[in-house]
């Protein structure tokens, strides 16, 4: 059952821009295990789009994977041709786009689009093919499908046409789903919908899912697990109910407080000071330093290392242990 | 409103399974000079399809040389007129119209051809091929134009013992020498849509690069070569004139060219004989603009009300 399905050593992915390089990513590590759902958390620069592009190595130019590891299936991607990397895109690792009315071409009607992939990867006719994309929208809760799959994108909703995203994602049965803020632009209703679609048909297909967010109470509801990126690297991972708990980085600590609760009853929402760094000339050490209220020489000096304090409770910090941070959301008698 | 309602759901049912293609039919018909453009074009096919059974005379004839009415006014017999030798006028706007299509069709499929294959390559490839690409297309679009083609013409004419391939060659070079300024058009579509998400999307999905040229990118430029060719169309034609005009055409085809040129050593003694193949060369590029402008406005997908 815990099988490591996908796990990413130091992975450092740059922009070479005009002003400067941009370590949008600089140096990653996380794993996934079969089946499960990892939540991908952090400020919108905090590399977590990039994450997700880097293991499908479809980083949009200037971007450039330097170094790291992308190990799937014990197999590193970053060593693999452009050719038997068509293989596992859309086949073994599907990626969903967080706008579905840019991410679905508006030419083609939604029985072009699903067939495209099908096709592609699987050696039936076109009429099964057919088939198996009128099934694939009945799975993603699409109604009259045999009517709605000869429509062009522009005539269905946003949910509608996100639900269609999703459909195309699945229609090979990948065992790893790359879901980039699948619901942001959608409204809340629908969002919980897509949600709630999403983790069923996970566990009916038994796929695993990295779900990249800003929004903790998305992650909170859906999540196995929780990485916390900042400003390109990591600053905790471990499981859901830790993070919201037992947070050991300030920077967790920061972002679930920013999290506006009905449970908190304060009047003020607190919001985390400054913004994230320049990503071309990062601080020195920790990157979060700056802006870190427990922050102490040693941490504008050397960057620290992710440390196993746990069993599966990684953070990034020199005080984890020494600051006793308190859960916002008043964790520790929770336990 | 209850009338609001029933018109809200007619409208509703229309929309209702309308592509992209129905969308822009349904804009264009509402577009009325669109529809001059394209009634005044299909009138100038149906004078070419039928030329034989609408000319009063044939192709060859000179029915004026014999009855001593060379640039005789338009009458009764001769509807616009005879020219210099004694041909009918209008016959000889009825059988230039096969040509003046066929150098405006022949001429911008060439272009097009061409255009899009450069455009699309350059475009979705970038980097050095685009650079390489891009450095021989503004190579033929510094060299003028008319200049060249002319000396090609005369070159290829004196080379050859029949006298070149005619109206052909004359189509050839001119599809030849004008598709840089549309691979460009062509070239910068393609680069506002090859960075749309839905092209990231089908990468994802393990999408070759041929097929997401062909698949995904083509059909979202297609508006533009459509667009691009009508307009081609009429400059082609413009440009296959002002070739016979000058005198370096086909002297075995009929063109209108041709037959402003003969007409521009008489203009004031008989206005007919230049006055109405004029009139139709203008015509058919009228429709031509017109209807590629029209085009335009329907196909373009940003411009949906």
């Amino acid at each position: 059952m815990n099988k490591e399905l996908l796990r990413i050593e130091g992975l450092k992915t740059y922009f070479d821009t005009w002003a400067g390089i941009v370590k949008a990513v600089d140096g990653v590590d996380i794993e996934v295990i079969e089946g499960e759902t990892l939540g991908l958390v952090g400020e919108s620069g905090s590399g977590k789009s990039v994450t997700a592009l880097s293991i499908m190595r479809i980083v949009p130019s200037p971007g450039k994977i330097i170094e790291g590891k992308i190990i799937y299936k014990e197999e590193n991607l970053l060593e693999k041709s452009e050719k038997a990397l068509r293989e596992i895109r859309g086949k073994e690792i599907a990626y969903i786009f967080q706008d579905p009315s840019t991410s679905l071409n508006p030419v083609l009607t939604i029985a072009d689009q699903l067939l495209e992939v099908i096709l592609a990867h699987q050696e039936i006719s076109k009429k099964e093919a057919l088939e198996k994309a009128i099934e694939l929208l009945k799975l993603v809760e699409i109604p009259d499908p045999d009517v709605k799959i000869w429509n062009y994108p522009h005539q269905l909703s946003g949910g509608m046409k996100q639900r269609i995203a999703i459909a195309r994602a699945i229609a090979s049965q990948p065992n790893l789903l790359l879901a980039d803020e699948p619901t942001t632009n959608l409204d809340v209703t629908i969002q919980a919908q897509i949600l709630e679609l999403m983790q069923n048909l996970r566990k009916r297909l038994g796929m695993a899912m990295i779900l990249i967010t800003h929004d903790m109470g998305v992650v909170a509801d859906i999540a196995d697990r929780i990485t916390v990126l900042y400003a390109g690297r990591v600053c905790e991972s471990a499981d859901t109910k830790t993070i919201f708990y037992k947070a050991k980085h300030p920077y967790t600590q920061a972002l679930l407080t920013a999290v506006p609760s009905l449970a908190l009853r304060t009047d003020k929402l607190k919001v985390i000071p400054g913004n994230i760094p320049n990503l071309i000339e990062p601080p020195s050490g920790c990157r979060f330093h700056p802006r870190c209220e427990y922050a102490i020489e040693k941490c504008t000096e050397k960057i620290p290392e992710l440390i196993e304090i746990e069993p599966g409770h990684k953070v990034a910090c020199f005080r984890a242990l020494e600051i006793n941070l308190e859960s916002p959301l008043g964790g520790a008698k929770n336990n | 409103m209850q009338k609001i309602l029933r018109e809200l759901i007619q409208e509703k049912n229309k929309t209702k399974g309308a592509s992209q293609w129905n969308i822009a039919w349904r804009r264009f018909k509402k577009n009325k000079t669109a529809l001059a453009g394209f009634f005044i074009i299909g009138i100038i096919i149906f004078m070419a399809a039928f030329d034989s059974l609408i000319a009063p005379y044939g192709p060859n004839t000179i029915p004026g040389f014999y009855s001593g009415e060379t640039r005789a006014p338009p009458s009764s017999k001769y509807l616009f007129g005879t020219d210099y030798v004694g041909h009918d006028v209008f016959s000889q706007v009825v059988y230039g119209a096969s040509s003046a299509l066929f150098v405006g069709f022949a001429a911008a499929l060439i272009v097009m051809l061409l255009a899009t294959v450069v455009g699309v390559v350059a475009g979705f490839y970038g980097g050095i091929v685009d650079n390489i690409l891009m450095r021989i297309t503004e190579i033929f679009l510094v060299i003028p134009f008319l200049l060249i083609l002319l000396v090609f013409l005369k070159v290829i004419t004196a080379l050859a013992p029949s006298g070149g391939g005619g109206l052909f060659m004359v189509t050839l070079m001119i599809g030849i020498f004008s598709w840089a300024a549309n691979a460009r058009i062509i070239r910068g579509e393609v680069l506002r849509v090859k960075e749309q998400e839905y092209i990231e999307a089908a990468t994802a999905l393990g999408a070759t690069k041929t097929r997401i040229m062909i698949r995904h990118i083509l059909p979202n430029v297609l508006h533009v070569i459509i667009v691009l060719t009508t307009l081609m169309i009429a400059t082609a034609i413009l440009v296959e004139a002002g070739i016979s005009f000058l005198g370096f055409g086909d002297p075995n085809a009929i063109t209108w060219g041709q037959q402003l040129q003969k007409a521009s050593e008489a203009v004031k003694e008989a206005w007919w004989e230049g006055v109405f193949p004029g009139l139709f060369i203008t015509l058919l590029v009228l429709g031509f603009t017109l209807l590629g402008n029209g085009l335009r406005d329907s196909l373009d997908p940003r411009l949906r009300e």
